[in-house]
């Protein structure tokens, strides 16, 4: 056997098994709802660990789709595929999929979406992204949470509000050069904030490009988080 | 959104986890419905859907061992199980429609991420529906052929502004197309990229370009759309049938070489690179590419004991005229055959095919007896009147393959008369003759040669020869355009331009020929003449 075939391809490996993990969170993440549902918490405190399960469980999911998307886009294998999308078919299908979610957290999501509003992207990725902030705010907000989207200057812009302590200081001056620095030990690597600046470049039109930014303040005084694309 | 009854509705799942069938059939009761069938793989999917047609079916693409949910969709469009009235949804762990390139060809109506909540269920099944219904009777339109109705409610959908415009004007565009409505067609996609530059518009106007005859145009533009987004398999396809039309085979495989290397599990393009392969006489690859084909054939409906002998006939060829193959090709095609013995049902011609190609492998491996035997057992299973054109091309082989060129010769005659006016069966049977009996390879072959015998009027001997070997490449056994061949060497020598390989290439050119005709061939006397000619200008010439 050649030296070639005595090496294992990590990120491929890795790859894989991210694959099977995903399967597997995603039958925990099902049956936890299941168990949710059919048992609801009788007090504060088993209402609190389903909570926990179920916020953790959704984070390890959304970050394996993120290694997943990334693998894929450092090998040059992600398709992208724009076509015109109603803006809030996307938010709706990202609130349904996390109102569990909002329900044991206690977390009351606004959604405000023109009906008609169309626009270019990439179903998925946007969805993706989407998906990611709103599991992050999760941790963050207090109680309220507001997804919206319009159009300004020629961009969608999608903008994600909460009334929590808002993001930290260092991360509001350049949120992505974080990546390579980041500090595994304090829990946050901030792989989703490169994750959801990759996917916004990846759209254009003409000379603009995407891009997300973030802000504190807002309506509801706590972070805000804005997705725009062109 | 409008009002759905969801009682009415039959639904079926797969999956291949029962807590996934289980959480999902609790999501659909609590929407109210009543029909939920339950499948754990992909042939329970399919045996289900034969039984019964679903309005909804929720299809995990990962069932499991055995077939993917893209095989199952594979196979119920291609079985007709499925109308454009039945919603098909891929289900998936991963970003959706990234899973699968090949599901360009086969599209499910849309595709849901695991894990699936009640309400997102809900809302997609809603959105759906309330599509489908739209969309309703332009499918029926369509199912009843009825063009001119959905043409006209179609450019009513595409003209409007609401969340269905993009879909009507896609299928608008198609239908156009389809219909050969192509200035209708190239407006229809100018005016969308006029917004923005979306694919699937520029993909349509290349089409556009393609069947309006302007290769060139068409071409260009291809190559920037693969070039902007080289994940975009259709666009890989028409670019190869534009090279196709434009008749260069070298860059009609690179274009299908390209389309395989982004969607490998793709069995139709792989079969389409095996066949463009093998008439560049490009063996190893063709080889290659059939191998796939079968083993991806193993799980999906395009699979067929064909594709086994389509192998078997490719290595054979290889091992027959020595070319560069490993030696193992004989026992793989051998092994394919018997493969194909044992696991699909066989017609009584396709069951003769097959021994007749084991035969062959087996004649070129050297066991001539059992080849010998073989071919003498065919002629006692078949009745001759039925017999396929394909099964006597490859009993054909199987004579050359023991050398019996007589025999073979014999058959030949018989074909060419029974076949006269079939211009398919005979560009087959070209391959075999001397000279093409097909229509469209005597025009290859005269066109070829009017150009060579200009350019020899002209002493342009080095390009006539160029021309003359292209001719000789497609139909090594033609006698006349060998013959062009020496004539050009002879009229080289006379111009001056001796050399010894010059010598040789003419000697060996006398000796193929030699060997193609006799006293009663046309070109026999030709040849005496060239020859006398060649000793004339003193060029030895073995005998």
């Amino acid at each position: 056997m050649s030296d070639s075939e005595d090496k294992i391809d990590f990120a491929m490996v890795l790859a894989s098994s991210v694959h099977d993990m995903k399967n597997s969170v995603g039958m925990l993440l099902a049956s936890l709802e299941a168990v949710i549902e059919e048992m609801p918490p009788t007090n504060a405190r088993q209402a609190n660990l389903f909570n926990t399960l179920h916020y953790e469980s959704s984070r390890i999911n959304g970050e394996l789709i993120q290694l997943l998307t990334i693998y894929r886009m450092n090998s040059d294998f992600l398709p992208v595929s724009i076509d015109e999308h109603y803006v809030v078919d996307v938010l709706e299908e990202q609130v349904a999929r996390n109102s569990s979610l909002m329900e044991t957290g206690n977390i009351e999501l606004e959604l405000r979406c023109d009906e008609d509003l169309a626009w270019y992207y990439d179903l998925d990725l946007v969805g993706s992204v989407v998906h990611n902030v709103l599991v992050n705010c999760v941790r963050y907000t207090k109680s309220r949470l507001i997804l919206s989207a319009d159009i300004e200057d020629e961009f969608l812009h999608i903008r994600i509000q909460d009334n929590g302590p808002g993001y930290p200081d260092t991360m509001l001056r350049s949120p992505t050069d974080l990546v390579d620095k980041a500090d595994v030990n304090d829990g946050d690597t901030h792989l989703g904030l490169y994750f959801a600046e990759c996917i916004a470049k990846m759209h254009k039109q003409n000379e603009h490009k995407g891009y997300i930014k973030l802000e504190n303040g807002g309506e509801l005084g706590g972070g805000v988080f804005s997705l725009f694309i062109p | 959104m409008s009002q759905i009854n969801y009682q009415k509705l039959s639904v079926l799942v797969a999956d291949d986890f029962s807590s996934f069938r289980n959480t999902v059939n609790g999501m659909l009761l609590n929407l109210g419905v009543m029909h939920v069938d339950m499948a754990s793989n992909g042939d329970e999917t399919i045996a289900l859907c034969e039984g019964k047609s679903y309005d909804v079916i929720l299809c995990d693409y990962d069932l499991g061992h055995g077939r993917s949910g893209q095989h199952v969709l594979e196979e119920l469009r291609y079985k007709q199980l499925i109308n454009a009235n039945s919603l098909f949804l891929m289900v998936s762990a991963e970003a959706s429609r990234n899973i699968v390139m090949s599901a360009y060809d086969c599209e499910p109506n849309d595709y849901l991420m695991k894990p699936i909540t009640g309400r997102m269920l809900e809302q997609r099944i809603n959105r759906l529906l309330t599509q489908r219904k739209v969309f309703s009777e332009v499918n029926d339109a369509l199912k009843k052929e009825d063009f001119d109705s959905a043409m006209t409610q179609l450019v009513d959908m595409s003209v409007a502004t609401n969340r269905y415009t993009v879909m009507a004007q896609k299928m608008l565009g198609e239908l156009f197309l389809s219909l050969g409505e192509v200035n209708k067609a190239e407006k229809l996609y100018t005016k969308a990229l006029e917004v923005r530059q979306l694919d699937w518009a520029r993909l349509g106007l290349a089409r556009v370009k393609q069947l309006q005859g302007e290769l060139d145009t068409a071409g260009q533009w291809l190559d920037k759309i693969v070039q902007d987004n080289p994940l975009y398999l259709p666009a890989y396809d028409v670019l190869a049938d534009n090279w196709e039309k434009r008749g260069d085979g070298e860059q009609l495989q690179s274009a299908v070489e390209k389309a395989v290397t982004v969607s490998p599990m793709s069995i139709l393009r792989q079969k389409r690179l095996a066949k463009v392969a093998d008439d560049n006489q490009d063996v190893r690859s063709a080889l290659a590419a059939m191998r796939k084909t079968i083993k991806l054939g193993r799980l999906s409906c395009h699979g067929s004991s064909d594709d086994a002998f389509m192998f078997a006939r490719m290595a054979a060829r290889a091992v027959e005229s020595n070319v560069d193959v490993p030696h193992t090709v004989a026992g793989e095609a051998m092994e394919y055959l018997h493969d194909s013995q044992k696991q699909n049902e066989m017609s009584s011609e396709q069951r003769i095919q097959c021994n007749l190609l084991q035969g062959r492998v087996h004649a070129c491996t050297g066991r001539r007896d059992k080849a010998q035997q073989i071919l003498n057992d065919s002629f006692d299973l078949s009745d001759r009147g039925k017999i396929q054109f394909d099964t006597d091309l490859d009993r054909v082989g199987l004579m050359l393959g023991l050398n019996d060129k007589e025999q073979a010769n014999e058959l030949l005659e018989k074909l060419q008369r029974q076949y006269s006016g079939d211009q398919q069966a005979l560009q087959k049977l070209d391959v075999y003759l001397d000279e093409p009996a097909s229509d469209a390879n005597q025009e290859v072959v005269a066109s070829i040669n009017r150009e060579g015998i200009d350019l020899y009027a002209d002493e342009r001997y080095d390009e006539a020869l160029t021309c003359f070997e292209r001719a000789r490449k497609q139909f090594p056994k033609h006698a006349g355009i060998h013959l062009n061949i020496a004539q050009a060497l002879l009229g080289k020598v006379k111009a001056g331009d001796y050399a010894d390989d010059l010598e040789r290439e003419c000697s060996s050119v006398f000796e193929i020929v030699a060997s193609l005709v006799d006293k009663k061939h046309p070109q026999y006397s030709r040849y005496m003449r060239l020859r006398r000619k060649a000793v004339g200008l003193k060029i030895h010439i073995h005998s």
